[in-house]
């Protein structure tokens, strides 16, 4: 591998890692050990027929739809609660043990209060993306506040600045990587959320899909589709991160740059 | 004019008790003097100088500027920092007209003000740059920058060159130089280098400690224009031994002479 770039490098061994991977998986599908583990062969085989039937699609549409609608107000007022929390001491003290009981809490244990609440259908499935997801932009846009250096607050406030100022153009774009690092979690989470929520009460969506394939001893199928689902979270959180180095050119900088230029 | 008037700072401590870490501080700076503060660790130059800057309040005393008492900070003084204290999300010429923003000018409008300020610290082809890609001298040129660029009348400086390397440190001062030269403003210079403090000062205050306070005010009497060669000269040397011989006292230096 010499003469190789660091990255290219990086890259190979990657690729060596999921074609291992997916070869020890076609072994034990071929020994038949277990009908919980087709050979990948066929599960890629179903991938095709699978991800372009009305079944998964209308499915696809129905986790999207919630994902569209509970996922953006959480971000939204998680961020807006959060730079309160981070900046306002009496705010933390009131809230911060709401949002730990709520972040250690095991969300699944909610789904049936939830259901008493919202019902069988969509309701429910919202109120759980955003239990999901809601919690951990708060904490993470708070910490992002915390890290706000007192110095840079000084000096904005040696030239004059009032508190909006000082919130708008110090705070904020201080909160700013661990507020895009809240985002790129709860989005994950709202993708696990919206599975288990559709699995639990609706039986609609991808997680009703899953729930029937299972039921139905589909286990090609049902690979299929877990597949999609993980590839879906990845390629999400992977797009978060790309909006997050477009617009914070500043964060990753520093590590693999020394100081480009020197002398006074 | 700057007026101190028997300032004096307080801060309550944990057990319930005190600590006066100012104490009766008077003195007076002239219009475009060239003042520098010097002192040990903790005798309270610093808050002295954020005092002057609007960011600490006295607990007793007040400051005057041109008659007109201190109540926070203002447009007539602007501050240079010893860590720079540069905003790492913008870039150098945002960073220069930073202070103009915040008195409501667009960015826009803000960063085509701050560009000639930025040309005056020779830093013009960095504007672009981030803080972090810029070198510790470079980066407080940045930081002298935006203080020149509103306007002000009076530059508070606290150990602006503190954190920079000895040549840096070197060259720093002389530019410093040429630009008060130039731009005529008042300084107030917090430094703990006695050196630097005679280099640059028409005047060098020298603080005792615990609690800080006057020990005397020292007047440097070498003409301007001045350049490196000034620091060989005997008036030089005997005023920067002199301030060495008040400082070590302070400082509890077992071998120096009692303060009388």
């Amino acid at each position: 591998m010499r003469g190789m770039s660091a990255k290219n490098r990086n890259r190979v061994i990657s690729t060596v890692g999921l074609v291992g991977g997916l070869a020890i998986w076609e072994l034990i599908g071929q020994l038949e050990l277990s009908p919980a583990f087709p050979p990948v062969s066929a599960v890629l085989a179903a991938i095709v027929e699978v991800w372009t039937s009305p079944r998964f699609l209308d499915a696809l549409r129905e986790s999207l739809i919630s994902i569209a609608i509970a996922l953006p107000p959480s971000l939204v007022f998680g961020i807006g609660l959060g730079l309160v929390v981070g900046r306002y001491k009496p705010a933390e003290w009131a809230l911060d043990p709401l949002i730990n009981t709520f972040l250690s809490l095991p969300l699944v244990a909610l789904i049936p209060v939830l259901f008493l609440i919202f019902g069988l259908g969509r309701g429910s499935i919202l109120a759980t993306i955003i239990i999901y997801t809601f919690f951990i932009v708060v904490v993470n846009t708070a910490a992002g506040v915390r890290t706000t250096d007192q110095e840079v607050v000084e000096m904005a406030t040696s030239f004059g600045a009032g508190e909006s100022q000082i919130m708008r153009r110090v705070v904020l774009p201080s909160a700013l990587p661990l507020m895009f690092a809240g985002v790129r979690i709860a989005t994950g989470r709202a993708i696990r959320g919206v599975i288990i929520a559709e699995q639990v009460i609706g039986l609609i969506g991808l997680g009703g899909l899953v729930q029937r394939l299972g039921g139905a001893f589909a286990v090609e199928d049902l690979y299929a589709v877990i597949l999609f689902i993980g590839l879906f979270g990845l390629v999400s959180m992977e797009a978060v991160t790309t909006v997050e180095r477009r617009a914070l050119p500043w964060v990753a900088a520093p590590e693999d740059n020394e100081p480009a230029f020197s002398g006074a | 004019m700057i007026e101190i008037n028997g300032i004096g700072r307080r801060f309550n401590t944990r057990d319930g008790g005190s600590f006066e870490a100012l104490k009766d501080v008077n003195f007076s700076v002239n219009d475009k003097e060239f003042f520098s503060i010097i002192g040990p660790s903790g005798c309270g130059k610093t808050t002295l100088l954020k005092m002057v800057a609007g960011l600490v309040k006295p607990t007793a005393g007040s400051i005057e500027v041109d008659g007109t008492p201190v109540v926070g900070p203002g447009d007539d003084r602007a501050m240079v920092f010893q860590s720079f204290v540069l905003l790492p999300w913008a870039d150098v010429l945002t960073n220069v007209g930073f202070g103009l923003e915040l008195r409501g000018r667009s960015r826009k409008e803000s960063r085509e003000a701050a560009a000639p300020f930025l040309e005056r610290v020779g830093l013009t082809r960095f504007s672009e740059h981030y803080p972090h890609e810029l070198s510790g001298g470079m980066q407080q040129r940045v930081g002298l920058a935006r203080a020149l660029a509103v306007g002000p009348d009076i530059l508070l400086m606290d150990e602006p060159f503190g954190a920079l390397d000895a040549q840096t440190r070197q060259l720093m001062q002389e530019d410093l130089m040429r630009l008060w030269d130039q731009e005529q403003k008042t300084v107030i210079f917090v430094t703990h280098s006695m050196d630097e403090a005679a280099y640059l000062s028409d005047r060098v205050l020298v603080m005792d400690t615990h609690p800080g306070r006057v020990r005397e005010i020292l007047d440097v009497p070498i003409p301007r224009p001045r350049d490196e060669s000034v620091r060989r000269e005997s008036v030089f040397t005997e005023l920067t031994a002199h301030m060495w011989h008040e400082l070590r006292g302070m400082m509890g230096d077992p071998t120096a002479p009692a303060p009388e």
